[in-house]
């Protein structure tokens, strides 16, 4: 994706500024950061092997260290959450883009969203069948359409109109993923057909939505969120990642990207009831983020996370689920890669 | 004290376009929703019960833009898009995209009532309701040759909007439908219907079946039903904006649609109207519009029908 004139103008004079002498990102007041998470649905620690742990951090530590490059030269929070993300849709082992689960029909439907804290604008794309990466095409409905969320086969004839090539819906099909669906469409026969709530969706398999918040050097801020949903869900279900306010939403003040389980965070908001919290209740990010999980969220049922990040770059990055593959790295010097509740 | 308000879109409504007749028959039509709705209430029945039958109403009413009447895409079709909200408990069921289903508010309650999820979009919400027993029935159902005429125009003239559009036509069709009511348990609901934008692409979704933007009911704070330009009542997390500035800055009801109409959508560039009740019955009805459809009953005997 091409980047507006504004960015690569800005990303000069920042390059200027250094062989000058100058060092742009230490003098501002505030850290560049970023956060990513790669899903809520963490393999339970006794089951998960070293090699997978590895390949999880490896993973995660592509990502994170992609999109803090970008941030690193200059660019902005919009380009470094749409890097991050992208690397996590390109890599197999998270719920999105390739390798992202399978619904009920066997295919993956993928859905994403993006939002310019700014200027407070969002795009978002829903039941994708046939887009590579889920998140430059939501970016795309935000710069180049009039429109903030497009659906199914009319955000693919968008995609076609603008450019974006195609894949098959094999593409984002892993043996892993089938192996999954076949195990959930087991169980699910097994279980009584009727009552239908509460829900307890099979987590952690539906849980590794990816996402990722950033903080650039102007103290703008983004978000970003990339999922396929939950294995074996209904035909046509739609989650929270594309809902803005629910699983992604960002604005001057505040960042949010959620995982877990999407008619939870619908219901409650979550994103955008983080930062009203912050910004309405004068608490900060961390008590707001840490009243939605384990409060209002954990109260109705929900499970899952969120990251978060305000502009003077304090982070929360919190989940009332076993773990949260989760990242962050900032300009003062800070890197963590983590998957369970203790900091490792 | 119970109460129900009811719109039926905002947009340029001038006076001098809207013959007599016609604005008697719009009238007419809020009044048998409102009427409708509140007859639910005054038998004791639930805030949710109200709102899907007000809504079902105006949904069936061809000359507002959800159920039949809806705005056309621009491949002529209609794609109809429906949210409903219990304050009791925030559960929540929407549907998008739909082509096939003659009351979509209808379909969005089954979503919420029996299945385990909170929004379902196409063909995918269509297997659904036929899963669920619902007749499905034929597009053209939706189409009159008003909506046909406007999406017309609208190619002509390259505009595309979800407000009630200015139109030299002297029947200007009406917008988005909602409803909010607080039943005499206290107990708080809101549903919105819409066929979106005249000529809009297919599978855009506006903010009427997104929970938070167009709709949002939670018990002890406020209902609220959206209509407007859906992608800044989006981006603005419009009707859970209102909510979460009651709740946690104890503005009243009035003061947060007010700032959210005239100050966070009018900096964002989006016009439009809201319809709210709060857990005391109190009902706000207030647009950036020209005028917007609208209608309010409760107990305390305060019953009108407005457009301007």
């Amino acid at each position: 994706m091409s980047r507006p004139p504004a960015h690569s103008l800005r990303a000069l004079l920042l390059a200027a500024s250094a062989l000058l002498g100058c060092a742009p990102l230490e003098a501002a007041e505030h850290p560049v950061v970023i956060v990513i998470h790669g899903g809520a649905g963490v393999i339970e620690r006794a089951h998960m092997t070293p090699e997978r742990e590895a390949s999880f951090r490896t993973g995660l530590g592509a990502a994170l260290d992609a999109g803090y490059a970008v941030l690193e030269r200059g660019g902005s929070a919009l380009d470094a959450v749409g890097t991050a993300v992208r690397t996590m849709e390109d890599d197999p082992q998270f719920n999105a883009g390739k390798g992202a689960v399978l619904n009920h029909d066997g295919i993956c439907e993928l859905d994403a969203a993006i939002m310019d804290g700014t200027a407070g604008r969002a795009g978002a794309v829903a039941e994708l069948h046939h887009v590579k990466n889920p998140i430059d095409l939501a970016r795309l409905v935000m710069e180049k359409s009039p429109h903030v969320m497009l659906a199914g086969q009319g955000a693919e004839e968008f995609a076609l109109a603008q450019g974006v090539v195609l894949v098959p819906e094999s593409y984002c099909i892993t043996p892993e993923r089938m192996r999954e669906l076949e195990e959930e469409k087991r169980s699910a026969d097994a279980r009584e057909p009727t009552a239908p709530l509460p829900m307890r969706p099979s987590a952690p398999k539906g849980m590794g939505t990816v996402g990722a918040v950033a903080l650039d050097a102007q103290g703008h801020l983004a978000a970003a969120t990339s999922t396929g949903g939950l294995t074996n869900k209904l035909y046509g279900r739609i989650g929270d990642t594309p809902i803005i306010g629910a699983g992604t939403y960002a604005d001057e003040s505040c960042a949010v990207s959620g995982t877990g389980q999407g008619e939870f965070y619908i219901r409650q908001v979550v994103a955008y009831d983080i930062c009203a919290m912050m910004q309405y209740q004068h608490v900060s990010l961390s008590r707001a983020v840490d009243t939605m999980i384990h409060g209002k969220l954990k109260r109705t049922g929900g499970e899952g996370g969120v990251i978060a990040l305000d502009r003077d770059g304090n982070i929360a990055m919190d989940f009332n689920s076993a773990g949260m593959h989760r990242g962050v790295r900032d300009s003062r010097g800070r890197r963590e890669i983590a998957m369970y509740r203790d900091t490792n | 004290m119970y109460a129900i308000a009811i719109h039926g879109g905002a947009g340029a409504v001038p006076r001098a376009t809207l013959s007599p007749q016609r604005e008697q028959r719009y009238r007419a039509g809020l009044e048998a929703a409102l009427d409708a709705g509140y007859g639910v209430l005054e038998r004791g029945g639930s805030s949710l019960d109200a709102v899907t039958e007000a809504v079902r109403m105006l949904e069936d009413e061809p000359m507002f833009n959800a159920g039949r009447g809806a705005a056309l895409t621009r491949e002529g079709a209609a794609e109809l898009d429906a949210a409903i909200m219990d304050g009791r408990n925030l559960r929540a069921g929407a549907v998008a995209s739909v082509r096939h289903v003659r009351n979509p508010v209808e379909l969005a309650r089954r979503v919420m009532e029996k299945s385990r999820h909170v929004l379902l979009v196409g063909p995918g919400a269509e297997e659904f309701a036929l899963e669920e027993g619902m007749a499905l029935i034929a597009n053209h159902y939706f189409r009159t040759p008003e909506r046909q005429m406007q999406l017309e125009c609208e190619q002509r003239g390259e505009r595309v909007s979800d407000l009630v559009p200015p139109t030299e036509a002297s029947e200007p069709p009406g917008g988005t439908v909602g409803a909010v009511a607080c039943d005499a348990q206290g107990h708080l609901a809101a549903a919105t219907s819409t066929g979106g934008m005249t000529n809009k692409r297919p599978g855009r979704v506006g903010d009427s079946p997104i929970i938070g933007a167009g709709t949002y009911a939670k018990d002890g704070v406020c209902a609220v039903s959206a209509t407007g330009h859906g992608e800044y009542f989006i981006r603005a997390v419009a009707a859970h904006h209102v909510c979460a500035a009651v709740e946690y800055r104890g503005l009243t009801l009035a003061q947060a649609i007010a700032e959210l109409l005239h100050e966070v959508l009018k900096s964002l560039g989006g016009d439009g109207g809201l319809i709210a009740v709060d857990r005391g019955g109190h009902i706000v009805m207030d647009f950036s519009t020209e005028g917007m459809y609208r209608g309010a009953r409760d107990s305390s005997g305060r019953r009108e029908l407005a457009i301007y």
